[in-house]
């Protein structure tokens, strides 16, 4: 497993946190992050639209809205 | 300090004015210092909806006494506070109208490309094609794209004219903001019946009672935010793609001495999508050749700029205030403009030089510019032939040309899908890392930064400040507009921002995630983006059942067009505070101020708060922030503690 930087910092109450380090690339990027490539077709769109977007398109989601009755 | 820099904090801006001075073309700065605002108009205490008037009511200098208050009448006997309450509503109605026709526009080329009736359009996003789909309750299944896309459209068009019932995508919004609209009467039926209804409200006559109005006034807007804006966003996004990070350049710098420069400023996509397409034509690059350029250089200004920037990565030349000073430089071949913000003065200022400034759009001609409409169903046509005049036009170029050396680097194309892939990944995409993080303090709340620029005060400098102060205190800032490219031109929308200029708890995040500390979100119809992002926040969990119990707030401090009082009352209505800066257009009416500024929040929950120092104005925001921390319970950071065995069974006997 890739090993992570570590980091300590200040949280703006004044406690110190240790964090996880950066984690992307130095650099900038060439070409666009086109994410939404990588879903193939229908079925991996819906399939991700279910999951990725369980806020609007996932009966079983509720979150913090503690209720499942559509106000 | 000088008179000049006192103008801009932009050292491009500041070159620029000083170059139009040397040259002899007047400028918005120069008339900023000649033309002072109508106090009575600049306070919203003249009325002219009727002509026995216009009346002037202004607020007297020293507190009223109770028979100066029976004096503030007009003839009709309107009061201060129904004067007030009907110029705010008015601006609420010509924004929302302005956005939505906008949308219109673009709910028009939709289902045309879905009837295949402009092949130069398609459909780029099958993905946002299906979310509005299901958000529009259409069949899926095994349907052909053409069908559903059609479907979407026609519902879509029918949003504006719908006369009962509800706008379509009020449901995304959290359950209790809903039941909120739905208890005050405020959400809207269809877009156009609620402009034409606040603007048969705001009449001489008619609704003379200033808070029904100013409710009135958010069921407008309300059809704005959640209704034409978000439909522009949605169905754009279908047609050109949902954004994702690209790398962008903004500022002056991004224009070219050697290339034919083409800038394109305005609001609507759909002709500079077309032009991005036919830039390698053989055709044009031929006719490049001919005139002995190097290239063709397209960019982009204001709400254009950041179509094509968010989905292209092409340049972006500059805000608001910059569109006069990009013909300054004298190297502008073409300014092709179509619709909102595009100053009358542009004509002028391009005689100045060789510019040949283009209007483009059907509804929005100027006086001395060259009209070329678009026209969707011949749109590369119109889009080459655009393109060749301003090659046409190279060769015309005069010899006083300077081009400031000012271009910083950006990450843009933060949508809020985007921001959720990003946070958790592909399989597990996700706001509950941002949620976490403000629960555990290391994010202090999430600020929306949006709007224009402003001539009656320093360009640049009180969103930038404000965006400064708001990121050192650990509250991440969301953009949009004029005020994203103010950003992207100081440097805060690159991931290396974070640890310059974020506090230490928003940095960690950004730098483990590979965030910038400010997102741009998009244009300004893209608010509707932040609307989305909110709700996802609250749908995550964690942080209360409504937009308005989330520690977060917005602000527009150097807001100038009707548009951004639309936005801005329509952010209200949606339970979020948000503070304006430079001017206020109801100082003459303390009664109407304190309604919007205080007792809104009762009914909405959402308030508006007015404050032109950007220091003051991030610090109401924190505070506001901080109150809402404290509501939630999460005023102190709390570590996770993490149970062991030994530790539950303690918990267990206890
Ligand atoms: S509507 Fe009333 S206040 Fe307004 S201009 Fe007419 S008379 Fe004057």
């Amino acid at each position: 497993m890739a090993e992570y930087k570590r980091d300590e910092k200040v949280a703006f109450n004044g406690k110190k946190v240790e964090i996880l380090g950066s984690t992307f690339e130095e650099g900038k990027p060439e070409t666009p992050m086109n994410w939404r490539k990588k879903l193939r077709n229908r079925e991996e769109i819906l399939a991700y639209l279910k999951t990725g977007e369980r806020y609007w398109f996932s009966d079983e989601w509720v979150g913090s809205e503690k209720r499942k009755t559509k106000a | 300090m000088s008179d000049i820099e006192k103008k801009s904090i932009d050292p491009a801006t500041i070159e620029m004015i000083e170059k139009a001075h040397i040259d002899g073309c007047e400028t918005i700065f120069d008339r900023a210092d000649v033309m002072k605002p109508c106090p009575i108009g600049a306070e919203g205490s003249c009325c002219k909806h009727c002509y026995m008037g216009p009346c002037r009511v202004p607020a007297p200098k020293k507190k009223e006494g109770a028979l100066e208050k029976i004096r503030r009448i007009g003839l009709c006997g309107a009061t201060a506070e129904t004067i007030s309450a009907r110029n705010f509503a008015r601006m609420v109605a010509a924004g929302t109208a302005a956005h939505c026709d906008h949308a219109r526009g673009v709910a028009k080329v939709f289902l045309a490309t879905a009837k295949g009736e402009v092949p130069e359009f398609q459909i780029k996003d099958e993905q946002k094609l299906y979310q509005v789909a299901m958000d529009f309750g259409i069949e899926i299944g095994d349907r052909p794209i053409r069908e559903i896309a059609i479907d979407i459209g026609e519902r879509a068009l029918a949003e504006f004219g719908r006369q009962e019932g509800e706008l379509i995508f009020l449901k995304r919004a959290p359950l209790k903001r809903q039941e909120i609209w739905r208890n005050l009467g405020v959400a809207p039926r269809g877009i156009d019946r609620e402009v034409v209804e606040l603007l048969h409200r705001t009449c001489m006559g008619v609704d003379q009672d200033y808070q029904d109005l100013l409710i009135s006034a958010a069921r407008c807007a309300l059809a704005d935010g959640w209704g034409g804006s978000m439909i522009s966003t949605e169905l754009q996004d279908i047609l050109f793609g949902n954004p994702v990070p690209i790398l962008g350049q903004v500022n002056l710098g991004v224009l070219k001495k050697d290339e034919v420069n083409v800038v394109v400023h305005g609001h609507e996509p759909l002709l500079p999508e077309i032009m991005v397409g036919v830039l390698n034509d053989p055709d044009i690059q031929q006719a490049v050749q001919s005139v002995g350029a190097k290239g063709i250089n397209l960019a982009g200004m204001c709400c254009s700029a950041n179509e094509i920037l968010m989905r292209h990565g092409i340049p972006v030349a500059g805000n608001f205030l910059q569109q006069e000073l990009a013909i300054v430089t004298g190297v502008v071949d073409a300014m092709v403009v179509d619709i909102q913000c595009e100053m009358q003065s542009l004509a002028q200022v391009a005689k100045c030089y060789h510019t040949k400034l283009i209007t483009t759009s059907p509804k929005a001609k100027i006086e001395g510019a060259i009209h070329i409409e678009f026209e969707e169903r011949e749109a590369q046509k119109v889009a080459k032939k655009i393109l060749m005049e301003a090659i046409e036009n190279f060769s015309n170029r005069k010899t006083n040309v300077e081009i400031p050396s000012h271009v910083a680097d950006m990450v843009v194309g933060f949508s809020h899908e985007t921001i959720n892939y990003l946070l958790g990944g592909f399989f597990r995409a996700s706001y509950r890392p941002l949620n976490d993080n403000i629960i555990n303090g290391r994010i202090r709340g999430i600020a929306g930064v949006v709007g224009c620029n402003n001539a009656r005060t320093t360009h640049d400098d009180p969103n930038l400040t404000l965006i400064k102060e708001l990121i050192k205190n650990d509250v991440i800032v969301l953009t949009t507009g004029c005020a994203a490219i103010t950003s992207g031109k100081a440097g805060l929308l690159t991931p290396e921002a974070a640890k310059l200029y974020a506090g230490d708890g928003l940095a960690s995040v950004c730098e483990a995630v590979g965030l910038p500390p400010v997102l741009h979100m998009g244009a300004c119809v893209d608010n509707s983006r932040i609307l989305m992002a909110a709700t996802a926040v609250v749908k995550d969990g964690g942080l209360g059942d409504d937009i308005s119990d989330l520690p977060a707030a917005g602000a527009a401090l150097e807001w100038m067009h009707e548009k951004a009082i639309a936005i801005g009352h329509y952010f209200v209505a949606s339970g979020v505070f948000t503070v304006f800066g430079t001017v206020w257009p109801t100082t003459g009416s303390e009664p109407v101020s304190r309604f919007l500024f205080e007792e809104l929040e009762n009914s909405l929950k959402g308030k508006w708060g007015f404050e032109p120092d950007p220091r003051k104005a991030a610090k109401l925001m924190i505070e506001h922030i901080d109150k809402k921390r404290k509501a939630l319970g999460i005023d102190r950071a709390r570590e996770r503690v993490l149970f062991d065995m030994a530790k539950r069974r303690e918990l267990d006997a206890a």
